[in-house]
């Protein structure tokens, strides 16, 4: 490509490893934050991952000031408007989101609404709206797939008027990751798997579609890496810190490097799935991944290629011939589906889901033709093409 | 010195050119709503009286269709009717000039953060293959290859409505050849 040009935009500081929550209150602390707000859900307040965050901060004296833990799954336009409440009511000043994809949304949303004042989300959504920085912002994400802790994306459900109201700017993204093993030592095997696919399915579609580009390739191939060896320990053995600090920095990367290089087909055939299907956006991630990766094959033999060296090191990718490399690269990523169907039944084809009924396959492709990704697909997609893919997919 | 003397004409013709092309692609966008079943298809499910805007930032030169309903568009030259519903806004007069020079595709210009999307990503999603389409229609072969992601098998329409084009691509072609030098 001679008219090759890229942008590259990560502000957020990474704090990572053990110990790693111990240091919010320092880091509040030096954005003159004094009243921190807690968002997050019930399942991260059940499964006790609130404790160590409140423990780091008040050993530090720093008290937390108010938290709320009724996030739902697809988080809505009143519950942001709700929370911004409790948020100007207690005089918070911080926020700080724990959990997965919708708890971390809501928080961006939040602070949209408690930096720029209003009670109406809806009407920020959209590109480039946002002119201002927000008030000060940190995530701990729970899960290791989304990536959401450094994408300046969020999307809420206005369901009054039933549309997913999307919202980018830069400025959504937070202050701060603070990735700390502890918070996923606890995830349930299927959900270990089907998020670490979601991180394989962003480093690779951002290293093989239009958008790829030097800086994020490099963020790409070593998410690539850090998955392939490290989550079928983490599968055999769940309380692995260190496997589990690896797939939680291989998400943050993937997550990096989808920010600024977009995803592809394997996305825009997962949403259409997940809103169609209510299946986890996960495990349509790993469903699809290798289905999309040979209708694409033809545009993207040398970048998919390439990744056999990430996916199954050194001595696989020098003994295999390099016409044969994007080939095995597509082998490599089913033999993981397989091991990862044999340790927690995570589905590889939509049958196997035992969700999907084959007469919802047009619908998922015609919705899948509308999705934003589907733009940066290296290979044009044809409502045929989708259902021909569907079809593979099916069993 | 040299250099400043030329710049000036580059630029003039340059916005010229992409004057030009935003009316010729206008014109053959109704034109192609008319006859094609594939842009029909994708332009169907935009609501009917939905305005786009292609536009180069700030206030630069535009080119306004409306969805008149069962997929056809109507030309608005460089005025709307009522407020845009959906914009592909170009950062730059250059960037729309690698585009509408064909020298970048559509959907690479996205990728390149060349432009910018106001309004539903969804609709975006399908004006984005219809120009795609269109570029396979007005350009010769060769150059559509290099346009658009895929060139289409199977093109039909009339000879007339191709050949039109093509001398508005001429002439623009001329353009092209001055500006880039
Ligand atoms: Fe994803």
């Amino acid at each position: 490509m001679s008219q090759k040009y890229y942008e590259f935009f990560c502000p957020v500081k990474v704090i990572a490893g053990k110990a790693a929550l111990e240091h919010i209150p320092y880091e509040l602390t030096g954005l003159a934050a004094k009243r921190p707000m807690i968002i997050t859900d019930k399942g991260v307040r059940a499964a006790g991952l609130l404790d160590p965050v409140i423990a780091a901060c008040e050993e530090s004296g720093l008290d937390i000031v108010s938290i709320y833990d009724d996030v739902p799954p697809d988080s809505s336009t009143s519950v942001v408007r709700d929370i911004a409440g409790i948020y100007r009511q207690e005089k918070c000043d911080a926020i700080i989101a724990v959990g997965g994809g919708s708890a971390i949304d809501t928080g961006k949303a939040v602070n949209i609404l408690v930096s720029e004042g209003g009670d109406d989300i809806a009407k920020y959504s959209g590109a480039g709206v946002l002119k201002h920085p927000l008030k000060p912002f940190f995530v701990v994400p729970t899960t290791a797939g989304t990536g959401s802790e450094v994408t300046a994306v969020a999307v809420i459900t206005d369901e009054k008027k039933g549309v997913k109201l999307a919202f980018t700017s830069s400025f959504l993204l937070p202050n701060a990751a603070i990735i700390d093993p502890r918070m996923t030592l606890t995830l349930p095997p299927h959900i270990t798997a089907a998020t670490a696919m979601d991180a394989m399915t962003h480093a690779t579609e951002a290293f093989t579609c239009m958008a790829k580009n030097p800086l994020s390739d490099a963020y790409a191939t070593a998410a690539v890496k850090k998955v392939s060896q490290s989550l079928l320990d983490v599968m055999d053995n769940p309380k692995d810190t260190n496997g589990r600090l690896e797939l939680a920095q291989a998400s943050t990367m993937a997550g990096i490097a989808f920010s600024n290089s977009m995803v592809g087909l394997v996305h825009s055939l997962g949403h259409a799935t997940g809103a169609i299907c209510h299946l986890p956006h996960g495990l349509c991630m790993s469903l699809y991944l290798p289905y999309v990766l040979e209708f694409n094959l033809e545009s993207i033999r040398e970048p998919l290629g390439e990744l056999l060296l990430y996916l199954e090191g050194p001595e696989v990718y020098s003994a295999t011939p390099a016409s044969r490399r994007a080939e095995a690269s597509i082998s490599a990523i089913r033999k993981l589906r397989d091991q990862l169907y044999k340790r927690c039944q995570l589905p590889r084809t939509l049958k196997e889901t035992g969700k999907v009924l084959e007469s919802q396959l047009d619908h998922i492709a015609e919705q899948a033709l509308d999705d934003g990704s589907i733009m940066f697909n290296p290979k044009e997609v044809t409502l045929e093409d989708a259902r021909e893919i569907l079809r593979r997919a099916w069993a | 010195m040299l250099l400043k003397r030329i710049q000036p004409m580059v630029f003039q013709t340059r916005r010229l050119y992409v004057d030009i092309m935003f009316q010729v692609m206008g014109r053959a966008l109704q034109a192609v709503s008319e006859v094609d079943e594939t842009v029909q298809n994708d332009a169907r499910a935009l609501p009917e009286g939905l305005l786009f805007e292609m536009m180069v930032m700030p206030d630069g030169p535009r080119l306004i269709v409306e969805h008149t309903g069962n997929g056809h568009f109507h030309y608005h030259g460089e005025s709307a009717p009522r407020p845009i519903d959906l914009s592909i806004q170009f950062k730059h007069i250059a960037h729309a000039f690698l585009v509408l020079s064909f020298q970048e595709k559509t959907a690479e210009a996205f990728a390149h953060d060349r432009m910018l999307v106001d309004g539903d990503l969804s609709y975006a999603v399908r004006m984005t293959r219809v120009l795609n389409r269109l570029e396979a229609f007005i350009l010769p072969k060769l150059i559509a290859k290099r346009a658009v992601k895929e060139y289409p098998d199977s093109l039909h329409l009339p000879e007339k409505l191709i050949s039109a084009a093509r001398i508005y691509l001429k002439v623009a072609t001329n353009f092209v050849e001055t500006a880039r030098a």
